[in-house]
């Protein structure tokens, strides 16, 4: 259980002119099975970077990542995209929705990688937009939904593939407080029902108030790693 | 990803950017439209050519010739008279050989009366697909039969527009002129050229220079006109008049097959050439040096003619046969060999409207590209999710080559609709102009099956050669880039 995902030495360096920067350095981290691991730290400290090598988008400098015992770095590009697709979901800070799509078609994107036929792709993106209270929004564009509408049709367009994990960068930063806690519940609430979840935030109360850990960054290490006013 | 997936999805993003799409599309269709016109005209006249040579049975047969005299030695010449004709019908593959056997005749129909010229014909050469393009009526019914088959270009001599009006009518061929006026009248024109115009084609410089050619140039001209008045002389003696009757109107035979205006059965013919002297003048010239002129007629088995037509099995390749009409000591020409050259120059002809039609795709291309690449730009986000929610890069590639796939596919298909009416339109004017110009309106276009999956490879390779590179670039670009939230 331990040994579920879990970096070792992990560092991504990137060069600018003469000057490199360690946007994450030598970092150690396992995230246990249905934690709700939240990560702060300063802007610029490494939060974006650590959160895309573990979701296999980004490829580390040196170090590795193990996931359920496979190291990621092992893997063929094709196995990557596969792991991407089956094992982790990701949302973003910008939504990141197609703007031409229905909220509907842009779910069923997620499953056009993995060969589902096309009804089963309409049922299952029609059942994760329900299930996150968006039934009568499935043919809107984004463009016709607010903030927070918009960041649940990326959740359930991240949840449709039922990951097993979810990474979420700054899910929060482009809304208002209202629609900011909504989307924290949701997250809470989803992570109760035994998804793992790795957030990051630079709004040191939601993460004191929701996640089960935290760890703290700062150029590019983890300089703190509490269990959270909450604990497990 | 499924194919059907990948294709729902470009044409959905070319849906999206309708403006940009259509105008590269348009583009494609353009130089498709043009490539398939200019072939499908190209490719018409091909089948026009090979269809009028086939039709007129030019293509199973070969013309032979006597061998060009050459100035010094004249005494090797083969003469090309019955026994050659034998000789040439014993080369494998000859089916059919006959001769050029053609004489000076006076025709009167109705009430007008001319000078023309009278071919004799086996029935086995009348049936040749020569002789069988008619017009109106038939050809005659044995080799005895008081017939004839006249041509187009003997209608046209009496002003005739209809050749059914000339079917029944009588003819009356006589040989021989009636006086020595007559004779006279001969030798100083014939064949509608004038003493002066023969003369006017003597080279005057050669005249002064050399004594040799003069005194052949007078030679020549000497026996000629000699020729032409006996010839006028001995016939004014000897008038043989026949009524034959016109059974059938063929089209005119052109070029080196060319027949006379008049064909008659070949008995028939014998009963005018074997009377008076052959248009041959070497026979002639030869008569007069062998002593022989004031003999009785000449034998007929001697006698030698300008043109023998031998008709080929159409199996049989015209390489051996004419090498063996060669080694006879003939020279030969056949349309089925010109043809090939022609068939060259069409070769040639649809090489050089390829390369246009290429260099246009290729313009058209960068256009691709540019569209492609502009749409990977604008699209590097949309990309970024793609990768994110686990496409593989050789997804995305096939994605952005589907795309442009389908540009080619839209392009090429509506290229070849747009050419084909470009032909249409095109036929249709020049059959209206060829209508009125009063010729037979022919088909100028024609799109064959290979043309239109040429056309269709064509615009579909280019597209997806263009397509190549921005989606090789789309395929590379980096997701973490892409998805940052600026
Ligand atoms: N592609 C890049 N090239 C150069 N430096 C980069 C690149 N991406 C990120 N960085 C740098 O790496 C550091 C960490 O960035 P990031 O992980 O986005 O931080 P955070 O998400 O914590 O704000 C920053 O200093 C940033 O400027
Ligand atoms: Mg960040």
């Amino acid at each position: 259980m331990n040994s579920w995902l879990k970096t070792s030495r992990l560092c991504r360096y990137y060069r600018r002119g003469p000057q490199e920067i360690r946007a994450v350095d030598n970092v150690d981290l396992t995230v246990r099975r249905g934690e709700f691991l939240g990560v702060v730290g300063s802007s610029g400290s490494g939060k974006s970077t650590l959160l895309n090598l573990l979701a296999g988008l980004d490829t580390p400098t040196s170090g590795s990542i193990d996931f359920n015992n496979v190291t990621l770095g092992s893997l063929s590009r094709r196995e990557l995209s596969s792991y991407r697709m089956r094992s982790v979901g990701m949302v973003f800070q910008s939504f990141n929705l197609l703007h031409y799509k229905t909220a509907l078609e842009n779910v069923e994107l997620a499953l056009y990688f993995s060969g589902t036929s096309k009804a089963v792709r309409r049922e299952r993106a029609e059942s994760s937009l329900e299930t996150l209270g968006l039934s009568d929004r499935l043919d809107h564009r984004p463009s016709d939904l607010s903030g927070g509408e918009q960041q649940r049709v990326a959740i359930a367009r991240a949840l449709v593939k039922e990951p097993e994990i979810l990474f979420a960068d700054e899910p929060t930063g482009n809304l208002d407080h209202d629609n900011a806690l909504q989307i924290a519940e949701l997250l809470a609430k989803l992570n109760r029902e035994g998804l793992t979840i790795l957030l990051v935030t630079h709004n040191l109360d939601l993460a004191g108030s929701y996640c089960s850990r935290i760890i703290t960054m700062n150029y590019g290490k983890i300089i703190d790693d509490s269990s959270g006013t909450r604990g497990v | 990803m499924k194919l059907r997936d990948m294709i729902e999805i470009s044409v959905g993003n070319l849906w999206r950017m309708k403006l940009r799409a259509s105008l590269t599309i348009s583009g494609v269709v353009i130089a498709i439209a043009a490539f398939v016109s200019m072939l499908s005209f190209a490719a018409g006249m091909e089948e026009n050519v090979s269809e009028r040579f086939d039709r007129l049975g030019l293509l199973s047969t070969m013309q032979v010739y006597q061998q060009r005299s050459t100035e010094t030695d004249t005494t090797t010449l083969n003469p090309l008279d019955d026994g050659a004709i034998e000789a040439l019908l014993k080369i494998p593959g000859v089916t059919l050989a006959y001769p050029y056997d053609v004489f000076d005749v006076t025709v009167e129909i109705a009430d007008t009366q001319f000078s023309s010229k009278a071919q004799a014909l086996s029935g086995e050469a009348a049936r040749t697909r020569l002789f069988s393009q008619f017009l109106a009526g038939k050809s005659f019914t044995s080799d005895m039969a008081n017939q004839a088959v006249v041509t187009e270009s003997f209608m046209e001599d009496l002003g005739i527009d209809e050749p059914d009006s000339l079917i029944g009518k009588k003819l009356i061929v006589s040989i021989g002129v009636s006086s020595l006026d007559s004779a006279l009248a001969h030798l100083i024109e014939s064949d509608g050229e004038t003493f002066r115009e023969r003369f006017s084609r003597i080279d005057v410089d050669s005249l002064i220079d050399s004594r040799e050619y003069l005194k052949r140039t007078y030679q020549k001209e000497l026996s000629e006109a000699t020729r032409r008045f006996l010839e006028g002389y001995f016939g004014a003696r000897d008038k043989i008049a026949d009524t034959l009757q016109i059974t059938g109107v063929i089209e005119r035979t052109r070029g080196r097959s060319r027949s006379a205006p008049i064909l008659v059965p070949v008995q028939t013919g014998k009963l005018f050439s074997s009377s008076g002297f052959s248009g041959n003048p070497l026979e002639l010239l030869s008569t007069i040096q062998s002593g022989t002129f004031f003999e009785s007629a000449p034998d007929p088995s001697s006698k030698s003619y300008s043109r023998v037509t031998i008709e080929i099995e159409p199996t049989v390749p015209f390489g051996p046969v004419k090498d063996s009409v060669t080694a006879l000591g003939f020279r030969s020409f056949s349309y089925a060999e010109e043809f090939e050259e022609i068939r060259n120059v069409f070769v040639y002809f649809n090489m050089v409207i390829g390369l246009i039609g290429f260099l246009a795709l290729i313009t058209v291309s960068l256009g691709i590209v540019n569209t492609m690449v502009m749409a990977i730009m604008e699209r590097r986000r949309e990309i970024g999710v793609l990768k994110s929610l686990g496409a593989d890069e050789s997804e995305i590639k096939l994605l952005f080559l589907t795309e442009s796939g389908v540009i080619g596919v839209i392009g090429a298909t509506a290229g070849i609709v747009f050419g084909w009416l470009i032909t249409r339109v095109a036929s249709f004017i020049a059959k209206d102009v060829m209508v009125s110009k009063e010729i037979d309106p022919i088909e100028l276009f024609s799109l064959p099956i290979w043309l239109i999956l040429a056309a269709f490879a064509l615009g579909l390779i280019v597209s997806l050669a263009a397509g190549y590179y921005p989606a090789s670039r789309a395929a590379r670009v980096d997701p973490v880039q892409a998805l940052r939230s600026e």
